[in-house]
């Protein structure tokens, strides 16, 4: 999977996950997510499991800091640094 | 953590039992003796700082071993610490800063060095707050406060000493016990689970309040350390039954923070089969007030129990006489271990009564009280709500969100939540061509609400709210809507 799915890939569900229902035309690559409430922690919990299951990268492979998923660019560059499917 | 005692005891854990562990954080193993290495290691680095003779000074509340340490030293000083929640905004924590007068951020790295920074000299900021006493207080807790600014109570020393007093005694605790602690360091229910803990030489399991939703991660660790004393809100007990682990080294069990939901207790008693289970009620203002020894097998609501010795309880009705039977009202509460008042003077004669020659706290939660002299919580006298165990007032939020200047009105309901128990949503209108987008405003919110109170949805409209027939903005109709869209 190539850096523009995936980001299209994270977009879709963080807007599905957790903004359902809002308009979300200004959701950029660089919105902070956390400091907005948009992810709290339990959301962070639901987005580093489906990371792990969509990207088959080990839950201990990531370190479950909120700066990584503070952004939906810095989602994005977590997933390109661990995934197997991204090297390819 | 608020008294001179209890710093001079750790310290003589330090000498006499060196080798025992104090805390577990991730994979440390903190002895007593490094605990005290740590804390004459911060002390000499305080010294050097040359600071006024009882200063106030800020630290972040960073559930941490360094963190603790670091409070030890200023509580050896005779400083006094404001540890708000590190995830407060920064907005609010500069206010904060200038109402209690703080002469420095203090931090400390992992490898025990401290940094200070100055804080800026104190303005106009700290008019009307009182300036606290370190002949009484060694710590300042912060309120949950769903506004930018959350009040600043001052736990007393000496009501700290009796209330570990209280809780070694009443749970009949040993130094071979080990606690989970759960709570962040900056709640109120630190006195128990680390503090009281520390003081008695036992160990400490601090949860990293980075994976404090991560139930396998939780059910880990307590049961890698094998605990044996459980503090915490409901969602604490749901996340570690999620993987149908049991705790049979558990001894006590306490429910706090929020109502237990129903049917909670059946699936959390045979989880912990060799626990005593204890509902305990309370507030920063006045720490805990209100206990229940819970039998596993009853159902129907929980009670909060009876006033902990050496509490007392009032019941006042709507009109303010006091309920001397059974009956529901307004609770006030009275306990040896409360604030002696907020920093800030004009909230007081509000907030704490003089009545029968005591001084009691007006809880603004409504219960109701049996025949039998045992009390049931009832709800909030006002806008308050319990967003995952943490008080939160709605009216504040709203008006948070009402102070964007293209908001028009905002209203704010409480939903319910499998796992917060409860979750904000935010229906506002937006002033026409403005362009106001949920996510701006999230941005709004983020800046001046502590994250428990950012609403978790938003619905922005362009039309007037939905309005009762006294003209109020109906939150009820606003409420019943958005559960049809969420079920639909």
């Amino acid at each position: 999977m190539s850096s523009p799915d995936i980001a299209a890939e994270v977009r879709a569900f963080v807007v599905a996950e957790f903004l359902a229902g809002e308009d979300t035309s200004d959701l950029t690559g660089d919105y902070d997510l956390i400091d907005s409430g948009v992810i709290d922690s339990l959301g962070l919990v639901r987005l580093l499991s489906h990371i792990t299951r969509a990207y088959r990268i080990p839950a201990d492979d990531i370190e479950f800091a909120p700066d990584h998923f503070r952004t939906l660019d810095a989602v994005v560059a977590v997933i390109a640094a661990h995934s197997p499917a991204a090297a390819v | 953590m608020p008294s001179p005692r209890l710093a001079e005891t750790v310290a003589v854990h330090g000498r006499h039992r060196p080798h025992s562990i104090a805390l577990h954080f991730n994979d440390q193993a903190v002895t007593y003796g490094r605990l005290s290495d740590l804390t004459e290691s911060l002390r000499s680095q305080l010294l050097q700082l040359d600071l006024p003779a009882g200063s106030t000074v800020y630290v972040p509340a960073h559930k941490t071993p360094q963190t603790i340490a670091l409070l030890l030293a200023l509580f050896h000083e005779g400083h006094i610490a404001l540890t708000p929640s590190p995830d407060l905004g920064s907005a609010a924590l500069g206010r904060l800063a200038q109402q209690a007068r703080v002469s420095h951020l203090l931090t400390v790295a992992g490898d025990g060095v401290l940094a200070a920074t100055p804080a800026p000299a104190p303005e106009d900021g700290a008019q009307g707050f009182a300036v606290p006493d370190p002949g009484r207080t060694r710590l300042l807790l912060t309120t949950s406060g769903s506004t930018g600014t959350p009040k600043i109570v001052p736990i007393e020393a000496a009501g700290f000493d009796a209330f570990s007093d209280w809780a070694v005694d009443d749970f009949a605790l040993s130094p071979s016990e080990t606690a989970l602690s759960y709570a962040p360091l900056n709640f109120d229910l630190a006195l128990l689970d680390v503090w009281t803990f520390l003081q008695l030489g036992a160990c400490v399991v601090l949860v990293d309040q980075q994976r404090a939703t991560d139930a396998a991660y939780l059910a880990a660790l307590a049961a890698r350390h094998q605990v044996t004393f459980v503090q915490g809100v409901p969602m604490l007990y749901r996340l570690l039954l999620e993987n149908g682990a049991a705790f049979a080294a558990a001894r006590h069990v306490i429910f706090t923070g929020d109502s237990l939901p129903a049917g909670l207790l059946t699936h959390v008693a045979p989880a912990f089969p060799n626990a005593a289970f204890h509902n305990v009620f309370g507030c920063t203002e006045t720490n805990d007030s209100f206990i229940h020894h819970v039998d596993p097998t009853a159902d129907g609501p929980m009670p909060i129990g009876r006033p902990i010795r050496g509490s007392q309880a009032l019941v006042l009705d709507a009109e303010g006489r006091r309920v001397t039977s059974a009956g529901t009202g307004e609770l006030l509460v009275s306990t040896p271990f409360q604030t002696g008042g907020y920093l800030r003077r004009d909230l007081n004669s509000a907030a704490f009564v003089h009545l029968d020659g005591r001084v009691f706290y007006r809880t603004g939660d409504i219960v109701t009280r049996t025949a039998e002299g045992l009390y049931f919580l009832e709800g909030r006298a006002d806008w308050h709500v319990k967003v995952r165990g943490v008080r939160t007032n709605l009216q504040e939020v709203e008006n948070v969100l009402a102070a964007h200047p293209d908001v028009a009105e905002a209203v704010v309901v409480p939903l319910p939540d499998p796992q917060a128990g409860v979750r904000l949503h935010a229906h506002v209108a937006r002033r026409p061509d403005t362009g106001l987008t949920s996510l701006r405003l999230r941005t709004h919110a983020g800046r001046h609400l502590p994250r428990h109170a950012i609403p978790a949805s938003v619905h922005l409209t362009d039309a007037p709210l939905p309005r009762t027939s006294t003209g109020k903005p109906d939150r009820n109709l606003i409420k019943r809507n958005r559960m049809k869209e969420i079920d639909a």
